[in-house]
C-alpha cells in the first residue's frame, strides 16, 4: 500500500481544496476536555490528540432525524427522499470506522436500506490513529484498534510537524494528491507509525475485557438468568442515553408530520432506543420487555450475542461513550461482560 | 430490481373497494392495488399500510393468495391512530401499501396432513388466509379442525363465515368464549378447553396457531402432550413493527427479527428463545 508523508503546513491548502467539494468535518475541543466533530472552517484548530468524539459519528449516515418520503395525503401519493450530501470526515478513530462498517453491513443485509447506503457512499473517511485513550474506552480489547476497510486514508501523527498517510482507496489518493505531489513515506516514517500504533494499543489494553472478546456470545448463552441484570438495572432510568450515544445502536422509530395547510407532509425516521419503555409495546398494551432488567439485558445481548450470531462481530467497539453517558453508572459493557465471565468461570 | 429494493420505504397506492363491519371494533377492508397487480402474498404474511398524515402500521393479509382478481382483505381492530383513521375511510379512498413482508405458513408442508387451526381473538385474521387456501384446494388436505376462542361473544368476528364452516361436513369447528352472556349458548371456557374434545392422529397433525401472547404457552403444552411434534407446530407472533424489513429493531425476539425471520415460526425454531413464547 502506498503511503506518503504530509507536513502540517501542507494541510490548510489541502483542507481548502477538499472543502470545495465536500462538507468537511473535523474534531475540535468544544469545551474543556470535550471533543466533537464540527464543520471545518479556516483557522479551526483541529484536536489531533482528541480521545473520543462526544457525539457518535453515526449521525453522518443515520441522522437523528431523516426524512424518508414526502407525501400528498389527498392524492395519496408519496415520493422517495434520499439525501446524501458529499461529506468528508477527517480524523475518525478506528473504532468509529469499525462501528460505521458494522452499520453498513447490517443496513445492507436482507433488504438494503438505500438511504443509509447512499449517505455512507458519499462520505469520505480519513481515519486517524488515536493519540489518547478516553478514560472509559476499551477498544483494543474488543479488537477495534484496527480496521482494514471503510476508510479512504489512514493518518498517523508521527511528529509535531508531520503525518504518515496510508492510502486505502483511489478516491483517497486523488484527494491527498489534489494539491500536487507529496513525498513518499520513508522507512523511518513507517517505523514511527508502527510504534505509534503499538504505543496506543498498549495503553488501550490497560482497561478492558479480561478474556478474548470472541467468547462473549458463548458466555451470554449461559447468562440469561444471571442476577446481574436485576442488580444493575435497578438503577436504570430508561433514559436511552446509552442507545443514543452508541455508534453501533441504530434502532429507529418512524413518524410523520403534516405542514400547516395539511396538504403536504413528510415521513421521517428518528433514533429510538431499546432501553425506553415504549420500545416493544404492542396493541392491547402488551409490553414484551416491561422491566428495566429485561431491556438492560436485551441491550447487552444485542451487543455481545445477537449481532455476533448474525455477522461474527461484537456489537460493541469499546468507545466508552455509554459508560460516560450513563448518569446511573450502570452502562458499562466491559464491566458487565467481565462480571459475567467471572461468574461463568466460577460455575464451570 | 423490484420497486421494493429500490425504494424500500415508499408505499404504492391502493383503493378501498369494500368495507364490512365484523364486530363493534373490527372491520373487514377490501383493497385493490392501483397497479392492478395482485399482492402475491403467502398465507401469514403482512403488509405495511399508510394512512398519510397519521402513520403506518402492519396488518396481516386475511384473504388467501390471489383470491379474487387482485384485491386483498385486511381485518382491522380499531385501537389507535392509524386504525381509527382506517375505520373512518369511505369506499373509493386510497391508502399506501408496501410489502408483503415476512415468513408464511409453509402450505406445501400441510398437504396431505390434518391441520388444527387455533385462533385466539384476532388470531383468526391471519389464519383465515391459510384456512381459505386449504378450503379452495380441499382435496389436497386431510382433516381441517378449527378452534376459535374469544373473550366474550361480542368480540366474535366472521360470524357468518364460521357458521358456513360449521355447516360443512369436511370442516370441524369448535368455538368457545371466556365469559358467556345471555345470547351465547355455546362453549364457555378458555381455548385450551377445546382440544381435549378432539380425537387426533398426532403423526399427521399440523397446528397453526395465532392469538394473544398469553395463549401460546398453554396451547403448545397441550399439543405436545397429545403427541404433536414441535416440528409441526407453527405460530405467528406479533411484535411492534416500524420498518418491516429488519432494520428498526422494534420487533426483536432475542436475536430474531419478527418482521423478516417471522412472523410465522416453527415452534421448534424458537423454543430456545425465551422472549418468543
Ligand atoms: C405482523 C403483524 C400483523 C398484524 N395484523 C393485524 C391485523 O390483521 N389486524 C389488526 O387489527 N391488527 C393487526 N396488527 C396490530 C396492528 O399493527 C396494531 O394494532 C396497529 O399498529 C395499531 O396502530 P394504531 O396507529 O392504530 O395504534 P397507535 O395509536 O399507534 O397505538 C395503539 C397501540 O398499538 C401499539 N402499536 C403501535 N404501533 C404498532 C406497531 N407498528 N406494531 C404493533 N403494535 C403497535 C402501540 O404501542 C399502542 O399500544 C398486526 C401487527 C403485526 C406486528
Ligand atoms: S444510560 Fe444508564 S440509566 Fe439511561 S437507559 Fe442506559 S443504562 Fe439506563
Ligand atoms: S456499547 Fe458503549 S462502549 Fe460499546 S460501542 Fe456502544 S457506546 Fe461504545
Ligand atoms: S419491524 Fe423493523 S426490524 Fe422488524
Amino acid at each position: 500500500m502506498t503511503s506518503y508523508t504530509v507536513y502540517m503546513d501542507q494541510l490548510p491548502g489541502l483542507l481548502e481544496l477538499w472543502a470545495k467539494e465536500f462538507q468537511v468535518h473535523v474534531p475540535v475541543e468544544v469545551e474543556e476536555g470535550i471533543y466533537d466533530f464540527v464543520p471545518w472552517r479556516k483557522d479551526e484548530e483541529i484536536a489531533w490528540e482528541y480521545d473520543v468524539a462526544y457525539n457518535t459519528l453515526k449521525r453522518f449516515f443515520l441522522p437523528p432525524r431523516e426524512t424518508l418520503l414526502r407525501f400528498d395525503p389527498a392524492a395519496c401519493t408519496a415520493e422517495v427522499v434520499c439525501e446524501a450530501p458529499k461529506q468528508l470526515l477527517f480524523g475518525v478513530h478506528p473504532y468509529d470506522v469499525k462501528a460505521a462498517n458494522q452499520l453498513d453491513t447490517l443496513m445492507r443485509k436482507d433488504v438494503p436500506d438505500n438511504n443509509f447506503i447512499a449517505r455512507k457512499k458519499n462520505t469520505v473517511i480519513f481515519a486517524l490513529e488515536p493519540a489518547a485513550v478516553a478514560r472509559n474506552a476499551f477498544w483494543a480489547s474488543v479488537d477495534a484498534h484496527k480496521v482494514d476497510n471503510g476508510y479512504d486514508l489512514y493518518w498517523t501523527r508521527i511528529s509535531s510537524a508531520s503525518f504518515h498517510v496510508e492510502v486505502a482507496t483511489r478516491r483517497g489518493k486523488e484527494l491527498l494528491l489534489a494539491g500536487g505531489p507529496l513525498d513518499l513515506a520513508t522507512d523511518a516514517d513507517k517505523e514511527a507509525t508502527r510504534r505509534a500504533h503499538q504505543r496506543i494499543v498498549k495503553e488501550s489494553l490497560r482497561n478492558g475485557l479480561k478474556y478474548p472478546w470472541r467468547e462473549t456470545a458463548d458466555i451470554l448463552s449461559r447468562a440469561w438468568d444471571s442476577t446481574l441484570w436485576q442488580h444493575r438495572a435497578r438503577h436504570c432510568f430508561s433514559c436511552g442515553t446509552c442507545n443514543l450515544v452508541c455508534p453501533t445502536c441504530y434502532c429507529f422509530d418512524m413518524k410523520e408530520e403534516l405542514d400547516n395547510s395539511l396538504t403536504k407532509g413528510e415521513r421521517y425516521r428518528e433514533w429510538d432506543g431499546c432501553m425506553m419503555d415504549s420500545f416493544s409495546r404492542v396493541a392491547g398494551d402488551h409490553n414484551f420487555r416491561p422491566h428495566t432488567r429485561e431491556r438492560f439485558r436485551h441491550r447487552y445481548y444485542r451487543k455481545g450475542k445477537y449481532i455476533f450470531d448474525k455477522i461474527g462481530q461484537l456489537g460493541c467497539v469499546g468507545c466508552g461513550r455509554c459508560v460516560s453517558g450513563c448518569t446511573s453508572g450502570i452502562a458499562d459493557p466491559k464491566a458487565v461482560f467481565n462480571e459475567l465471565w467471572e461468574a461463568d468461570r466460577h460455575d464451570s | 430490481m423490484t420497486p421494493d429494493t429500490l425504494f424500500q420505504y415508499v408505499p404504492t397506492p391502493a383503493t378501498l373497494v369494500k368495507k364490512e363491519k365484523l364486530s363493534d371494533f373490527v372491520t373487514l377492508f377490501t383493497f385493490q392495488p392501483d397497479s392492478g397487480r395482485a399482492l402475491m402474498h403467502k398465507p401469514g404474511q403482512f403488509i405495511m399500510l399508510s394512512m398519510y398524515g397519521v402513520g403506518e402500521a402492519p396488518f396481516s393479509v386475511s384473504s388467501p393468495p390471489n383470491a379474487s382478481g387482485s384485491t386483498f382483505e385486511l381485518a382491522v381492530r380499531r385501537i389507535g391512530n392509524v386504525t381509527n383513521a382506517m375505520h373512518a375511510m369511505k369506499v373509493g379512498q386510497k391508502v399506501g401499501i408496501r410489502g408483503p413482508y415476512g415468513t408464511s405458513f409453509p402450505v406445501q408442508d400441510f398437504v396431505g396432513k390434518d391441520t388444527i387451526f387455533v385462533a385466539g381473538g384476532l388470531g383468526y385474521i391471519p389464519l383465515r388466509s391459510l384456512l381459505h387456501y386449504q378450503l379452495r384446494h380441499r382435496d389436497e388436505f386431510g382433516r381441517i379442525i378449527v378452534m376459535i376462542g374469544c373473550r366474550n361473544p361480542s368480540e366474535r368476528i366472521f360470524i357468518d363465515q364460521i357458521k358456513e364452516l360449521e355447516a360443512r361436513d369436511d370442516v370441524e369447528v369448535y368455538e368457545t368464549v371466556d365469559c358467556g352472556d345471555e345470547s351465547w349458548c355455546g362453549n364457555v371456557g378458555l381455548i385450551t378447553s377445546l382440544l381435549p374434545h378432539v380425537e387426533i392422529d398426532p403423526d399427521i397433525t399440523h397446528v397453526a396457531m395465532v392469538g394473544p401472547p398469553v395463549m401460546y404457552k398453554f396451547v403448545i403444552k397441550q399439543c405436545q402432550a397429545r403427541g404433536i411434534s414441535r416440528e409441526n407446530i407453527y405460530v405467528s407472533l406479533e411484535r411492534h413493527m416500524k420498518c418491516g424489513i429488519g432494520k428498526c429493531g422494534h420487533c426483536q425476539i432475542n436475536g430474531l427479527n419478527a418482521c423478516v425471520e417471522g412472523p410465522v415460526f416453527k415452534y421448534h425454531d424458537i423454543q430456545t428463545h425465551p422472549e418468543a413464547i
